[in-house]
């Protein structure tokens, strides 16, 4: 398979990812309009409670659990437009450039933050009804710890491919 | 960088123009533009005698090495 155009793995990733960002877009939205709706979640019942609606309850808990759904999408958004960068680079024919670097570090602390926020949100249902686990795996450490690595790999190509264009 | 190179004054020596040397060399006058700015970081040893040869001068008439710079760099 090649590496860059058209049907390309590149090309194909590229693809996968604008199809996950669009839907992360749609679920960031989604979750903006619950924040604004959820307020008046009761009224609304209210008003379709003839039309066989019940009532709506809406208590810090629902709160906390949007907000962890927040940071999840908002930590998915940020991974997959990094990754469509570095995809770029790739598809143009220079991947070993510093901003790779920096995309993929990037991608790591992200990552750290998304998962130690699952891990805060975790604790955090445990003062209150909210149902979020209090859950992490090693294999999630363990990408994360490769994603840096990644990021080192990068830095020292961008500095090897510096060089060597710059080797008269 | 501590190393500098001292292209521009041999070619003006040699009343020699970049182009020429460009020609002569086989090297692209964006790579020996490179060389005379001195933004280079490495030199073939293949390019160097192709320069040495053409100049007709020694390595050392083209590099120089600044002590002071290096001294510098080493106590930062």
């Amino acid at each position: 398979m090649r590496a860059i155009g058209k049907g390309s793995l590149a090309s194909i990733l590229a693809m996968g990812l604008n199809i996950i960002r669009i839907v992360l877009w749609i679920g960031f939205i989604g979750l903006s309009i619950a924040v604004v709706v959820i307020p008046f979640a009761s009224v609304i019942a209210g008003m379709f409670q003839g039309f066989g609606g019940g009532e709506a309850w809406v208590d810090g808990a629902d709160y906390i659990q949007i907000a962890y759904q927040f940071v999840s999408v908002g930590v998915m958004l940020f991974v997959v437009t990094r990754l469509l960068e570095v995809l770029k680079t790739l598809r143009f024919g220079s991947p070993f450039v510093k901003e790779n670097a920096e995309h993929f570090r990037t991608v790591g602390y992200a990552l750290l933050i998304g998962e130690g926020a699952k891990i805060a949100f975790g604790f955090l249902s445990l003062i209150t009804s909210a149902d979020i686990e209090i859950d992490t795996q090693p294999i999630t450490w363990l990408a994360i710890i490769t994603v840096f690595v990644l990021a080192e790999v990068f830095h020292e190509g961008a500095r090897m491919k510096e060089e060597q264009d710059l080797t008269v | 960088m501590a190393i500098s190179v001292k292209l521009d004054r041999v070619l003006l020596d040699r009343g020699m123009s970049l182009t020429e040397l460009s020609e002569r060399v086989g090297v692209t006058i964006a790579n020996l533009s490179i060389l005379k700015t001195g933004k280079a970081k490495a030199i073939r040893f293949s390019t160097l005698e192709a320069i040495c040869h053409e100049l007709k001068c020694q390595p050392g008439d083209i590099l120089f090495f600044d002590d002071e710079d290096s001294a510098a760099k080493a106590a930062q």
